[in-house]
C-alpha cells in the first residue's frame, strides 16, 4: 500500500514515520537506561543520607538522646525514596549493635538486637566485625547496608543500618511510560510537521522534474530547458542535467528530422522529373520515327492517316501523362482498344531494330476493354522497353494482351537472363525511391495497385523471364482522374 | 525610671553582684514557657503577648524552651521574668520562687498524668508492671507527669529501672507522644491535660495512642517568678491573668489554651507532688 503512494506523499510520511519510530524507540531506550540509573540514584542518595547522619548523629549518642535521634532518622528518612511507603528505613545501632533508635520502630524495635543476629532470615556480621560499610545484597533485590560510627578518636559509637526494599529499586514503569507517551506526543506534535514540510521541499523538485518530463515532445524544448529546477543536491542535479541532455537530443534528432525531410522531398521531386522525363520519353523516339514515316510516305493517304494517329495516340499519352501531375487537371481518358498495343509495338520497334530484337505478340480479347488506355499503354511501353533491354541483342520479346469479363492481363516475356524472384523483389524496391533509372517496374506496380490488380513475375519460367501485369476489366477508381 | 523600678533595680543589683545587662529592661516582660503547653503554636502566643501587653501596659514576649531546666536557667539569670513550669520544679525549688498564677483546667487547679501507650499495638503493656524489658519514654528529668510520677510508679510496681529494656527523655510531652505513637518506646509518661489537648485538637500521635492509666490530681504546673528578682510590672501580669476569664478576647485565649482560667492558687495544692517527690530516690525533695 505504502508503495502505491506517491513519490510526494511517501518521502513526507516516511519520514514522518520514521520521526515516530526514532521517538519510540529513544524513549524506551531511555527510560531502559533511567530506570537502570534509579538504582545507582538511590544507592548515591542513601550514601549521602548516611553521611549526613553520622555527622548529626554523634553528639545525640553521646548524649544517649533517643528522641532526637529518632527525629534525625524520620527527618532524613524523608529524603529516602520509599520510606515515606515504609519500603526503607534508617536505624542507629549502639555499640552492641542494638537498636538505638529507628525511623520505623514498628519493623526495628527500639532495644533489639540486630547485629549478630540473622535479620530477615540471612545472617548479619558481629559488631566487632564491621569496622567499613558492610552491604548485604538479598536475592529479591532489597540491600542492607551495615555503616560504623566512630568519634573522633576512632571509638566504635554505633552503627547506621540502611535498609531498602526490592520494590524502591523496581523500575515505575506507569511513570515512565506516562513521560514516554508524553515524549512521543511532543516529539510527534513538533517534528512529524516538520518531517512532513521537508519532504514536501524534498520531493518539490522532484515533482517539477516530473512535469518537466510529462512536458517533453509537447513543448519546445528551449522553454523546458528553462523550467527544470536548479538544485545543489547531487542526486537531483544528475537528473536535471539527464533530463536537460535528453532534451538537447532530442531537439537535435527533430532537426535532423526535418533536414531528412527537407531532403526526402527534393529526391521525390528529382524522382517525379525523372519519371516524368521516363514517361514521356519513352514514346518520343517512336513519334519521331512516325514524322520520319509521314515525310516519307505521307503522300499515301492510308499511311499518313495511320501515322496521324499514331501521332496522336502518342501525343495525347504524353498529355495524359503530363496531365497526372496536375491535381487540379480532370482528363478525360478513353478505355483501352486493341490497336494499342499495335501502337506501343511500333512506337518500341524503333528501338528493337537497334538491339536486333524480335518482338513477337499476340492478343486474346474476349471481352469488351473497360480500363482505361493511358496507364496500360504506359505499363505495356514500360514493360516491352524493359523486356527488350533484359533480352539483349538477338533476344526474343513475346508480348500478349489477354482480356475476359473479369480481368485484363498484359505478359511479357524475354529470354534473356531469367530474373530471380528475389533480384525482381530487390528491383522494386531499389526503384521505388532510389534509383529512377529503372523506374518502369516500380512504375508498373504502382499502377497495378493503383487499379487493384497485381504486378508479379511469373515463377514457373525458369529459363526466361516473364513478367504478368493484371488488372480487373472495369473502369478506373474515382480519385485517380 | 520611676521610683519604684529604681529601687527594685537597686535590690536587684545587692541580690546580683554583677547584674546582667538585660536587668536593667523593664520596658517589657519575658515569660518562659516549658513543654507543659504546646508552646510551638505561634500564632496563638503572638495573640497571647498582645493581649497580656495590652493589658499590663509594656510588652510582654513569651520564651520557648524545650526543658524545664533550660527555663529555669533563664529565669535564675534574671533572662526571663515568669516562667510557666511544672509543679515538680516549683515544689523543688520552692524557696527561690513564687507562685504567679495556677491555671484552672476544667475549673480546678488540678490535672493528672497518664501513662498511654501505642493503639496499633495490641499486645503493648497494660499497667506499670507490664513495662519490665519494655521501652518507656519520659518527658523530662523536672516534670512531675513526665518523670517523677513515672518513678514513683514503676517502684511501686516493683519494677527496677534498670529492668526496662530503655528509657529516654522526648524533651516534651508532645514528643512522648508522638515517640509512642511511633512504637519508639512501648508506653510513655505524659502529662494529661497536654494529651487532653492534643486529643481534643485532632493531634495524630493522641489519636493513635490510648491511656492505660491515669494518676491521682496534682497541682496544675504553676506560673512563677523568681523570688529574688521581681519585675515592677509583676503584680499587672498576675492581674491580667486572674483576670483573663472575664474579660471576651481573655476567654477566647483560654479556649485555645483549653483552660477555664488563673488563679492565684497556692503552696498547698502541690502537697501530692511533694510527697511523691519524698519517696523518690534522687528527686532533691526532701520531707
Amino acid at each position: 500500500m505504502f508503495g502505491r503512494l506517491p513519490y510526494r506523499v511517501q518521502i513526507p510520511l516516511g519520514l514522518s514515520l520514521a520521526v515516530l519510530i526514532a521517538a519510540i524507540l529513544v524513549t524506551g531506550i531511555t527510560a531502559r537506561v533511567s530506570a537502570q540509573n534509579a538504582r545507582q540514584a538511590i544507592l548515591s542518595l542513601l550514601d549521602r543520607a548516611v553521611v549526613l547522619v553520622i555527622a548529626q548523629v554523634r553528639p545525640m549518642m553521646v548524649a544517649d538522646d533517643t528522641w532526637r535521634v529518632f527525629a534525625l532518622l524520620r527527618d532524613t528518612a524523608e529524603l529516602v525514596p520509599g520510606a515515606t511507603a515504609g519500603q526503607a528505613r534508617l536505624a542507629i545501632l549502639d555499640a552492641e549493635g542494638r537498636v538505638f533508635a529507628a525511623s520505623d520502630p514498628v519493623q526495628l524495635a527500639t532495644g533489639r538486637t540486630l547485629l549478630g543476629k540473622p535479620w530477615r532470615d540471612q545472617p548479619t556480621p558481629d559488631p566487632a566485625a564491621v569496622t567499613q560499610r558492610h552491604q548485604i545484597y538479598r536475592g529479591d533485590g532489597s540491600v542492607v547496608m551495615v555503616d560504623p560510627i566512630r568519634s573522633e578518636d576512632g571509638q566504635t559509637l554505633g552503627f547506621v543500618l540502611t535498609e531498602v526494599d526490592a520494590a524502591v529499586f523496581a523500575p515505575d514503569w506507569p511513570s515512565l511510560a506516562q513521560t514516554a507517551l508524553l515524549a512521543i506526543a511532543l516529539a510527534v506534535a513538533l517534528l512529524v510537521p516538520v518531517g512532513w514540510w521537508v519532504g514536501q521541499r524534498m520531493t518539490r523538485p522532484v515533482e517539477r522534474l516530473v512535469a518537466v518530463i510529462e512536458r517533453i515532445g509537447k513543448d519546445d524544448p528551449s522553454q523546458l530547458r528553462g523550467a527544470v529546477p536548479a538544485t545543489t543536491d547531487p542526486e537531483l542535479s544528475r537528473i536535471g542535467d539527464a533530463v536537460n541532455q535528453l532534451m538537447g537530443e532530442l531537439e537535435q534528432r527533430k532537426l535532423a528530422e526535418d533536414r531528412a525531410l527537407s531532403a526526402e522531398r527534393l529526391a521525390a521531386v528529382g524522382r517525379m522529373t525523372a519519371a516524368v522525363a521516363h514517361e514521356i520519353n519513352n514514346p518520343l523516339a517512336g513519334l519521331l520515327t512516325a514524322t520520319q514515316t509521314l515525310r516519307l510516305h505521307g503522300r499515301s493517304d492510308h499511311i499518313r492517316t495511320r501515322t496521324i494517329d499514331l501521332l496522336d495516340r502518342g501525343l495525347q499519352q504524353i498529355r495524359t501523362t503530363v496531365a497526372a501531375l496536375l491535381p487540379q487537371a480532370r482528363m478525360e481518358d478513353r478505355p483501352l482498344e486493341p490497336g494499342d498495343l499495335e501502337d506501343i509495338v511500333t512506337l518500341v520497334r524503333v528501338s528493337a531494330g537497334k538491339l536486333d530484337v524480335d518482338i513477337r505478340f499476340g492478343m486474346d480479347v474476349e471481352s469488351a476493354l473497360r480500363v482505361p488506355s493511358a496507364p496500360l499503354r504506359q505499363v505495356m511501353l514500360n514493360l516491352l522497353l524493359n523486356a527488350m533491354k533484359a533480352a539483349g541483342e538477338k533476344g526474343v520479346v513475346s508480348a500478349r494482351l489477354a482480356a475476359d469479363e473479369t480481368e485484363v492481363t498484359f505478359c511479357v516475356t524475354n529470354n534473356g537472363p531469367p530474373l530471380s524472384a528475389e533480384k525482381f523483389r530487390t528491383t522494386l524496391a531499389a526503384e521505388s525511391g532510389r534509383d529512377p533509372r529503372g523506374f518502369g517496374l516500380w512504375v508498373c506496380q504502382e499502377l497495378a495497385s493503383h487499379l487493384g490488380g497485381r504486378f508479379e513475375l511469373d515463377e514457373m519460367q525458369t529459363d526466361q523471364t516473364r513478367l504478368v501485369f493484371q488488372v480487373p476489366n472495369r473502369e478506373a477508381p474515382e480519385e485517380t482522374t | 525610671m520611676k521610683r519604684r523600678e529604681c529601687i527594685a533595680g537597686l535590690a536587684a543589683a545587692a541580690v546580683w553582684p554583677t547584674p546582667p545587662a538585660w536587668a536593667a529592661r523593664t520596658d517589657r516582660l519575658q515569660i518562659g514557657l516549658t513543654p507543659v503547653i504546646l508552646a510551638d503554636q505561634l500564632a496563638f502566643l503572638s495573640r497571647w503577648s498582645r493581649y497580656l501587653g495590652a493589658q499590663v501596659g509594656i510588652e510582654v514576649n513569651f520564651v520557648a524552651r524545650e526543658s524545664y531546666q533550660s527555663i529555669l536557667d533563664l529565669l535564675w539569670s534574671g533572662q526571663i521574668d515568669a516562667a510557666w513550669i511544672c509543679g515538680y520544679p516549683f515544689v523543688r525549688f520552692e524557696a527561690d520562687l513564687n507562685l504567679l498564677a495556677v491555671p484552672l483546667y476544667e475549673g480546678v487547679p488540678l490535672y493528672q498524668a497518664y501513662l498511654i501507650r501505642s493503639a496499633d499495638a495490641p499486645d503493648g503493656p497494660r499497667s506499670w508492671g507490664d513495662l519490665k524489658d519494655r521501652v518507656l519514654v519520659y518527658s523530662d528529668p523536672l516534670s512531675n507527669s513526665g518523670w517523677l510520677v513515672a518513678q514513683a510508679q514503676l517502684t511501686h510496681a516493683g519494677v527496677a529501672p534498670r529492668e526496662l529494656r530503655r528509657a529516654f527523655f522526648a524533651h516534651g510531652h508532645r514528643n512522648v507522644a508522638e515517640a509512642v505513637a511511633a512504637q519508639l518506646a512501648h508506653a510513655g509518661s505524659i502529662d494529661g491535660y497536654v494529651w487532653e489537648t492534643m486529643r481534643l485538637q485532632g493531634m495524630p500521635a493522641a489519636a493513635r495512642t490510648e491511656v492505660i492509666w491515669k494518676s491521682e490530681p496534682f497541682g496544675f504546673p504553676p506560673l512563677v517568678t523568681a523570688r529574688r528578682a521581681t519585675h515592677p510590672h509583676i503584680e499587672r501580669l498576675q492581674v491580667a491573668l486572674l483576670g483573663m476569664a472575664n474579660h471576651p478576647a481573655g476567654r477566647e485565649l483560654l479556649v485555645s489554651l483549653n483552660l477555664t482560667g488563673f488563679s492565684a492558687g497556692s503552696s498547698s495544692q502541690f502537697d501530692s507532688i511533694r510527697r511523691q517527690a519524698t519517696q523518690v530516690p534522687g528527686s532533691g525533695v526532701t520531707v
